[in-house]
């Protein structure tokens, strides 16, 4: 495993909150009938598990869902703006190209000018990225408190006639706050990169490159601006990435997990791997059905709306995999003291 | 497991009954992303075989199939 993921374990964390936002907008499968045969509706909502997923409309952006998350998170949690250090911004779909999405949201909450703020683009295993980032910023003695924010609304850049993406992806964003403990609490992370999948989950016409993918026969169909996925590369990697990335945290880092967070990719895939992988179902919460692949927001959203019975369960993990491609996985003992909230926006 | 594996192709392609020398086109099934995924990781529980999409995109029978398998042995 040490061949494929480089493993940290980080100190001194405490995992104060998670609140999750979701726009109100339910679109069902039945708005799907504009533009596929309900044969494939039905089809394609079977293997994805999705029946429902939550959209945002033309004025609300990823900064927008995360900033509702924070707002509500910090005023549960009574921290003022001005007691917070760092704020981490994590989406592909930013509310710009340039500046950093995180100084909007700086801006907004009004935090204090000493303060670290950055984005980062990471879809699908954004969120342990994020949360090992803000973990080593915590152990830096000027900085106490950390956001996390992670979100995407990916809605804004699937083709509606692509049947691989159209009704897979929900949209979503969510708010974690960190901060340091004197506690020897360890957060052990895992993880790992493979630049060979960058073309197989992509919106080729997205940035600066020219011509990316212009002789490949896969998109001779599709809109180069819009998000192309190769689903059967993306399950490829995932049955090669996730159990061995999995299996380091129970077995190498000899963490009993009672609960196990994944990224909510795809119902048939998620429960693929949980048999591979011997899990019994009950400890692998889903919430695709109600929000579908909402990117990097899945597994904060998944964590703030389960039912996590903290007395059964002393460690928790959350697997993260995907567009990269990029994985990353996290296990923590559980805190009973954790906020979780989820919001309607 | 072969048993395993005809019982699962019959079930992705949605008929009642397949065999080691069954042709898509003789049995007019539709071999699409979704048929795939589902074959992957069929192939996946059968024969602990990981057989990448785009090879398995270009088989048109059951023997095919057998055969990227036999090929990663």
């Amino acid at each position: 495993m040490s061949v494929l993921s480089i493993p940290s374990k980080v100190s001194n964390v405490k995992l104060a909150g998670i609140a999750a936002a979701v726009p109100k907008n339910i679109v069902s499968n039945d708005y799907f009938e504009a533009f596929f045969e309900s044969t494939d509706i039905e089809s394609v909502s079977k293997m994805s598990g999705v029946k429902t997923r939550r959209w945002v409309d033309e004025n609300t952006t990823t900064g927008d869902l995360c900033y509702q998350s924070a707002l509500k998170l910090l005023s549960e949690l009574g921290w003022e703006p001005s007691t917070i250090d760092g704020l981490i911004f994590i989406s592909q779909t930013p509310d710009f190209l340039l500046p950093p999405t995180a100084m909007r949201l700086h801006k907004k909450l009004e935090m204090k000018t000493a303060s670290i703020a950055f984005d980062v683009n990471l879809g699908c295993s954004g969120y342990p990225y994020g949360l090992w980032l803000a973990s080593l910023m915590l152990q830096s003695d000027d900085v106490n408190r950390v956001l996390v924010l992670a979100g995407d609304t990916i809605s804004k850049v699937v083709d509606p006639h692509d049947r691989a993406t159209a009704m897979l992806f929900g949209d979503a964003g969510s708010a974690t706050a960190l901060e340091y403990s004197d506690k020897q609490v360890s957060w052990s992370f895992v993880m790992g990169t493979d630049g060979n999948g960058v073309d197989n989950l992509v919106i080729p016409d997205s940035g600066f490159i020219k011509n990316f993918m212009a002789r490949d026969k896969r998109l001779n169909d599709k809109k180069s601006d819009r998000l192309f996925m190769d689903g059967t590369e993306i399950f490829n990697f995932t049955l090669k990435t996730v159990p061995p990335l999995v299996s380091h945290l129970v077995n190498e880092y000899g963490i009993d997990v009672g609960r196990f967070y994944f990224h909510q990719a795809n119902l048939f895939m998620i429960n693929h791997l949980r048999k591979k992988m011997k899990v019994p179902e009950s400890a692998v919460p889903t919430n695709i059905d109600l929000f579908g692949n909402t990117s990097v927001a899945s597994i904060p959203l998944l964590f703030a709306t389960d039912n996590l019975c903290k007395d059964e369960v002393d460690h928790i993990a959350m697997a993260g995999f995907g567009v990269g491609y990029s994985w990353s996985a996290l296990a923590m003992p559980v805190d009973n003291d954790t906020k979780r909230i989820f919001l309607e926006v | 497991m072969y048993d395993e594996f005809l019982e699962g192709m019959a079930e992705i392609l949605e008929i009642d009954t397949l065999n080691e020398e069954s042709k898509f086109d003789e049995l007019d099934v539709v071999w699409d992303s979704l048929a795939i995924v589902s074959t992957i990781a069929l192939l996946d529980q059968c024969f602990d075989a990981m057989i990448p999409g785009s090879q398995l995109a270009e088989v048109s029978s059951v023997n095919e199939i057998l055969s990227l398998v036999e090929s990663q042995n």
